[in-house]
């Protein structure tokens, strides 16, 4: 296969991929370069010799082979499992490179200087440019300050603990404040005030050592309260790791009863700068405050904790390492609110000191089984505690529960480890672990790639997205949500404080069309030590995801209660003014909403107007913050009328059903019809673009009298393109069908006229028998009806051959036969049904169909037939056909066909894709699709740029050799291009209602640059590859075969277009360009405008 | 120009034409051609025919080297297979439209030695004002109108081929009938005795049931064996268990080199 594709040098190419994995879609340029490296391996046949296989077991192997066999599928999990691990574990050149930096940072900091006593808003000794990583506000604070070295340095957090992971190593340091440095325990006040100091300080000594490279402040969760210091190493690998130094309390420095979470520790008369009438006991409790305050004293003894768990399990780590990746790959792991690595780690504890694990077991159970806990345990409700015996002081976890959304206590009892946590973001952990599970379990995925290797970020796992961009504008809803305490408990974090409150009233409002509500998680800000520290509002914009239930989300009715129960009130502060009395059908009058849109594309967007008006009313964020993202890309399949074509796919069904019951109704016939079935996209909801109903007018055409049809005429546009939509009608078999297959088409071709006959007296249809098909004219469609026999193919294999025996040989017309006449129409139906189940699966696999035709794939890949298998896995309106055509790249195997697609009739020989596409082509979509995938995905999420989805349906012209220029009046699909013009031709349609069956015939499947294309791929075929985008484009690439272009000695056989070149003795030929480009302009006379040459390619 | 035995005249669509085709031709030569309408000595082997030129239009541009008999196009050389009975239009596959192999056949010989010496540098012209060729959407359409079959027309074709089938049928059976009875007499005096009609079945005229039949065989066989009944078999299905295993483990291994050595494992 190298070989070959050495020889074939065509430009789009990247290597090779023989294995059965797909590419994930980040990963398409990392395997470009090393093509050298890869030919080194290769697989081939394992070859064990006799003695190596029968050699006696020893127990270990057996044991081995065993768990093997048993835990895993197959050994390969297993090994994949190892393989990852070993990806993401520190080296130990790198674990050697991290403890001598630690070293030196310990040195460093044990030399700090003491510092003369000052005041503590006095800065002076903080000469430099070093800033103080706090809000120095309000200035009135009293007290005394002064650097000394710490008192001890000890390495905490996942380092320590051997669950480090890459990439982002982060080394967690703390460096407890000396007592002489007057910590007071008048903690809103000092304490995070000297602690930013003393930060402060630190960087400063810092700045003069040559050991240090770069120093950025960051702050813990994205609380201002918790300043921490970045420290990279000076030398070039710097990015390799960071060290992070917490600067915290001495041990036993205040009582954790303190701040259990109903306690008030802020004063808001201290906060507000206002006189109030807030007694003491009447203030606010502050719980995430506490929490925060708490989580600094307790990172030593989580550590100890942590430690003595992991050394009785010996997986421990590599357990927490496979969950911290699953994590990752769901970006769950980073931000505020995100269920870090130390809350992985500390789930495993929990599972193992409630023996829901046992000590033996390996990483991929523990995975397994803490997925399962957290798909099954809802912490919203049920919190969970790994205080053993908390002394009487500590909290209970009702209280817990009534002060955070999410709760899982630490083992001292008196912190909550998920105190940022939002409901949503737990809902979301345990929906991907429930998810996860599913896949797991289901033997025809593969788990380990879907679960660990794959990157589900948002924009690819929800339905639709949408971004809050001005986040000053939470400011302002605080107001109005009238969250002045939380806004103080948050430390003025307003969108911490409002973010819950939004989530809430848009789950309230979006109610039942919601499966799952999503958002970001704000990342950790970081600054240099030499600026102030960011504003809230300068970090990215929050997203939002939305998961629909399919069947409720673009319902436009909102009905409430009836008007005279209690709750109406309760809805119309709800909805305020759009909420409305109405008498519905049932005679009830309740409370309604109803929102605008008619056709489904518009419908699909009333979330959005639910959306916007409820942050409207409630939270005071106007429309234009609010950036919607969903059914974007559906304009490249909006017809002119404007919609998205799922009624006209549904009248085009509806009109087929008639046609199907006219046809089992009709008498007269010398065998019965045994099955009518629809064989054609616009019958499983795949048309591109769905046939509409035309009416013709006849002026435009000439008119052949005998037959009652319409012919275009010469000189006049291209009439309207009306494709016939493919019915198949078995005929009962009998033994009066011939055993020949010429007799069989002629008895074929009398069917069709006499069902024309029928069709005609009886229903008045315009109709035209052929020997292969009979068209038919009904409500301002056309219906091309084949008679099938379903012996035929079988007659088509049978042969006698001169010994007299029947054999039977498989051969391409029987197989064409079976394909169009049993195959088609079953997968058919299939579809018809998977839309039932999937109502945007029409919609995506018309997306995906359009974006391959505009790419000029077309002609070597089917894709009609490809989606049954990747259905609505993710079932996402607007991106998920980018991964769904990833997903269907599965398999390629070295004896079967490149892509590989079993249906459940045919689970061996992938029949629809044996003979299309090739490794070549199939390679150049993956590396489009992944390109195309990125654009997108980068716009959609980024709201700088302007929002041009369709640049991804642009194909880049550069690549190809020559190219072809239609006339835009003689290409009938015009309308459909991605890009329409601004000109429009007549085309003998008449504008109005459909046409009454009867008339004469109009001119059906006439399409001149399907015909030219034909034309040229048959004549030039073996030169050159053609390619079209078959909806409405107006542009031919061609690209050169480059086999066909080096001269081959003279063959009769083989000299079609080509001139000869005479030298000495040998006659070789070429490929005669100059002709063949002629050719071109020659063959499609009308259609063509011009043919560019691009290249001088011929000249090799 | 002449080369390998074939000379070379160019072809151009129209006078106005930049860019021309070469025709190679030569005459017939075929050790042992059978058919009668290539007759050796006056038929011109013409290769590269652009797909424009029909049968008609190559006729008309080798007339003005001698009458021409007949002209053959197919899309590669080789001899003429005629089976079955003669269809008519509408029931004929649709031929290629590519470059062709051409066969013309010239009433006289002479013929061939005129076009051999025709100069190189004198075009044939494919369309000229006398005889337009149509090409591009005028073909189209004049295709589109073409292919209107009249039912009536359609039902007599298809009438009268079933007509003939069916003589040809009864004829087939009567005269295996003959054949049969010719064979009995033939066994002088004897006559055989079978079970009439369903003798025939007696021994399979297919491929598949000969398979069948071999397959029950087999399986008869498989029935009488015993598995895992002696130790020592038990031990060897063990046995080969764990060599499966293992087999399977070392390919597994493979794959997972060949994995990492393409870098699948970087989960990001």
């Amino acid at each position: 296969m190298k070989k070959k594709q050495a020889a074939t040098e065509e430009p789009a190419e990247v290597n090779l991929d023989t294995s059965e994995e797909n590419e994930a879609p980040v990963k398409a340029k990392r395997i470009k370069p090393d093509a050298g490296e890869e030919e080194e391996v290769v697989y081939h046949p394992v070859k064990l010799s006799r003695n190596d296989l029968y050699r006696p077991p020893t127990a270990e192997e057996l044991n081995q082979l065993k768990e093997a066999e048993s835990l895993f599928h197959c050994s390969l999990l297993k090994m994949q499992m190892g393989e990852l691990l070993k990806e993401v574990a520190l080296s130990e050149r790198r674990k050697q490179q991290i403890d001598s930096f630690i070293q030196t940072v310990t040195k460093l900091f044990q030399t700090v200087p003491d510092s003369p006593e000052v005041e503590v808003s006095d800065l002076s000794w903080l000469s430099g440019t070093v800033k103080v990583p706090f809000l120095l506000l309000p200035k009135i604070t009293k007290g005394k300050f002064h650097m000394a070295p710490p008192a001890s340095i000890d390495l905490i957090g996942s380092y320590p603990l051997g669950t480090c992971t890459k990439p982002h190593v982060m080394v967690d340091l703390a460096v407890t404040i000396p007592a002489v440095s007057h910590l007071s325990i008048f903690f809103q006040t000092q304490y995070p005030r000297k602690r930013a100091l003393y930060l402060a300080g630190l960087a400063q000594y810092l700045t003069s050592s040559s050991d240090i490279g770069t120093m950025r402040y960051s702050c813990l969760h994205g609380n201002r309260l918790r300043p921490v210091l970045l420290l990279t190493p000076p030398d070039k690998n710097s990015s390799s790791f960071t060290v992070r130094v917490h600067a915290c309390p001495p041990p036993g420095f205040f009582k954790p009863s303190r701040f259990h979470p109903q306690r008030n520790n802020i004063r808001t008369e201290w906060y507000t700068g206002l006189q109030t009438s807030h007694s003491e006991s009447s203030e606010p409790p502050t719980p995430h405050y506490n929490s925060s305050v708490l989580g600094d004293l307790l990172p030593r003894a989580h550590l100890q904790f942590l430690s003595a768990i992991s050394s009785q399990c010996s997986a421990f780590a590599d357990g927490v390492a496979l969950l911290k990746v699953w994590l990752r790959q769901r970006e769950l792991n980073q931000g505020t609110g995100c269920f870090n690595g130390f809350l992985a780690s500390m789930l495993m504890a929990y599972l193992l000191t409630t023996h829901r694990i046992s000590n033996t077991m390996t990483a991929y159970q523990l995975l397994r089984n803490s997925l399962n806990f957290l798909a099954s345990t809802d912490l919203t409700v049920n919190g969970i505690s790994l205080a053993r015996d908390a002394d009487s002081t500590a909290p209970t976890l009702a209280e817990f529960h009534s002060a955070f959304q999410v709760v899982f206590v630490d083992p001292s009892g008196h912190l909550n480890m998920c105190a940022d946590m939002t409901a949503c973001t737990y809902m979301q952990l345990q929906h991907e672990a429930s998810v996860s599970m599913q896949f797991w379990d289901n033997p025809t995925v593969d788990g380990f790639h879907s679960l660990l290797m794959t990157p589900k970020p948002m924009i690819r796992t929800s339905d639709h997205v949408f971004q809050l961009c001005e986040l000053v504008k939470l400011q302002s809803s605080c107001k109005k949500l009238n969250l002045l305490s939380e806004l103080m408990d948050h430390s003025g974090n307003y969108i911490h404080t409002a973010l819950p409150f939004i989530l809430s009233l848009l789950q309230q409002g979006l109610d039942q069309r919601i499966q799952l509500l999503t958002h970001s998680l704000s990342p950790d800000p970081e600054w240099s030590v030499e600026s102030e520290a960011p504003k809230y509002k300068a970090q990215p914009p929050l997203s939002f995801g939305l998961l629909f239930r399919p069947e409720l989300a673009a319902s436009v009715l909102e009905r409430g209660p009836p008007a005279d129960s209690p709750k109406a009130a309760e809805f119309r502060q709800l909805w305020g003014l759009r909420s409305e009395l109405r008498r519905f059908q049932d005679g009830a009058i309740t409370e309604a909403v109803l929102w605008d849109g008619e056709s489904m594309c518009q419908k699909r967007l009333v979330p959005k107007q639910i959306i916007t008006h409820l942050l409207q009313l409630h939270a005071d964020i106007p429309e234009s913050c609010v950036r919607y993202v969903g059914a974007m890309v559906d304009d490249v399949i909006k017809s002119e009328t404007k919609d998205t074509g799922e009624e006209k796919s549904l009248a085009v069904v509806q009109s087929y059903d008639d046609l199907s019951r006219k046809l089992w109704r009709l008498e007269g016939l010398p065998l019965s019809i045994t099955a009518v079935q629809g064989a054609h996209p616009a019958l499983r909801y795949t048309q591109v673009f769905p046939p509409k109903p035309l009416k013709m007018d006849y002026s435009f055409f000439d008119k052949e009298k005998t037959c009652r049809s319409l012919v275009p005429k010469e000189g006049k546009p291209c009439p309207a393109y009306i494709t016939p939509i493919t019915v198949i009608c078995h005929m009962e078999g009998s033994g009066k069908w011939p055993n020949d297959r010429l007799a069989i088409r002629h008895i074929r071709a009398a069917f069709h006229i006499q069902l024309g006959e029928l069709l005609r007296k009886h229903h008045k249809y315009t109709c035209r028998p052929c020997p292969t098909h009979l068209d038919v004219w009904k409500d301002g469609l056309v219906f091309r009806i084949q008679v099938a026999y379903h012996r035929e193919p079988q007659v088509l294999r049978e042969s006698v051959n001169p010994e007299g025996l029947l054999v039977v040989r498989d051969n391409e017309e029987a197989q064409a036969l079976e394909m169009a006449t049993i195959h088609k129409p079953l997968l058919t139906s299939t579809l018809h049904g998977l839309q039932q189940q999937h109502p945007c699966f029409g919609a995506v696999c018309r997306l995906a169909k359009r974006w391959l035709g505009a790419q000029l794939f077309t002609p070597l890949l089917r894709f009609n037939h490809v989606f049954p298998f990747v259905e609505g896995v993710f079932p996402t309106d607007f991106s998920a056909d980018y991964t769904e055509i990833k997903n269907g790249f599965m398999a390629s195997r070295e004896s079967l066909p490149v892509m590989f697609i079993a249906t459940p009739k045919d689970k061996k020989l992938s029949m629809w894709t044996r003979r299309a596409p090739n490794v070549q082509m199939l390679q150049r979509v993956m590396m489009v699709a992944a390109e195309s995938l990125k654009v997108l995905e980068q716009q959609l999420m980024d709201g700088n740029q302007i929002q041009d989805v369709k640049v991804v349906m642009r194909p880049p012209l550069e690549v190809y050799d020559a190219v072809i220029h239609l006339n835009p009046k003689q290409v009938p699909l015009l309308s459909q291009a991605v890009d329409p013009p601004s000109v429009t031709f007549s085309r003998g349609v008449m504008t109005g209602s459909a046409a009454q069956s009867g008339g004469s015939l109009p001119v059906i499947d006439y399409n001149p640059v399907s015909l030219y294309l034909a034309e040229l791929r048959e004549a030039f075929g073996d030169l050159a590859l053609f390619f079209c985008d078959p909806y409405g484009g107006t542009v031919i690439a061609v690209l050169w075969k480059p086999k066909a272009f080096s001269p081959v000695p003279f063959k009769t056989s083989q000299v079609s277009a080509r001139s000869v070149k005479v030298t000495g003795d040998e006659a070789n030929t070429v490929p005669n360009v100059e002709a063949i480009l002629e050719d071109f302009q020659i063959m499609g006379k009308g259609l063509v405008k011009s043919v560019e040459a691009r290249t001088e390619k011929w000249s090799f | 120009r002449v080369f390998l035995s074939l000379s070379v005249l160019s072809l151009q669509f129209n006078s106005d034409s930049a860019a021309r085709h070469s025709l190679y031709v030569k005459e017939h030569k075929v050790r042992a051609e059978k058919s009668s309408h290539r007759p050796l000595d006056r038929t011109l082997f013409v290769l590269n025919i652009p797909p424009y030129c029909s049968e008609d239009v190559v006729k008309e541009l080798f007339s003005q080297f001698g009458n021409v008999e007949s002209v053959e196009l197919r899309d590669h050389p080789g001899s003429t297979q005629e089976s079955g009975p003669k269809l008519s239009k509408f029931f004929r596959p649709a031929g290629k439209q590519g470059f062709n192999v051409g066969y013309v056949v010239f009433k006289k010989s002479s013929s061939l030695t005129a076009v051999k010496s025709h100069p190189h540098d004198v075009p044939l012209v494919v369309c000229t004002e006398q005889r337009p060729v149509r090409t591009g959407v005028q073909k189209w359409i004049q295709q589109y109108t073409q292919s209107f079959i009249h039912p009536d027309k359609l039902q007599q074709t298809v009438d009268s081929f079933m007509e003939n089938y069916d003589k040809h049928k009864e004829e087939e059976a009567e005269r295996q009938k003959k054949e049969a009875e010719q064979q009995k007499e033939e066994e002088e005096g004897w006559v055989k005795v079978t079970r009439g009609n369903k003798g025939t079945k007696a021994r399979p005229h297919s491929e598949a049931a000969n398979q069948r039949t071999l397959q029950k065989e087999m399986r008869k066989k498989k029935r009488k064996e015993l598995m895992n009944f002696y130790t020592w078999q038990h031990r060897n299905t063990q046995k080969e268990h764990i060599a499966e295993l293992r087999k399977k483990f070392e390919e597994d291994k493979q794959r997972i080199a060949l994995l990492r050595a393409q870098r699948k494992f970087r989960p990001y």
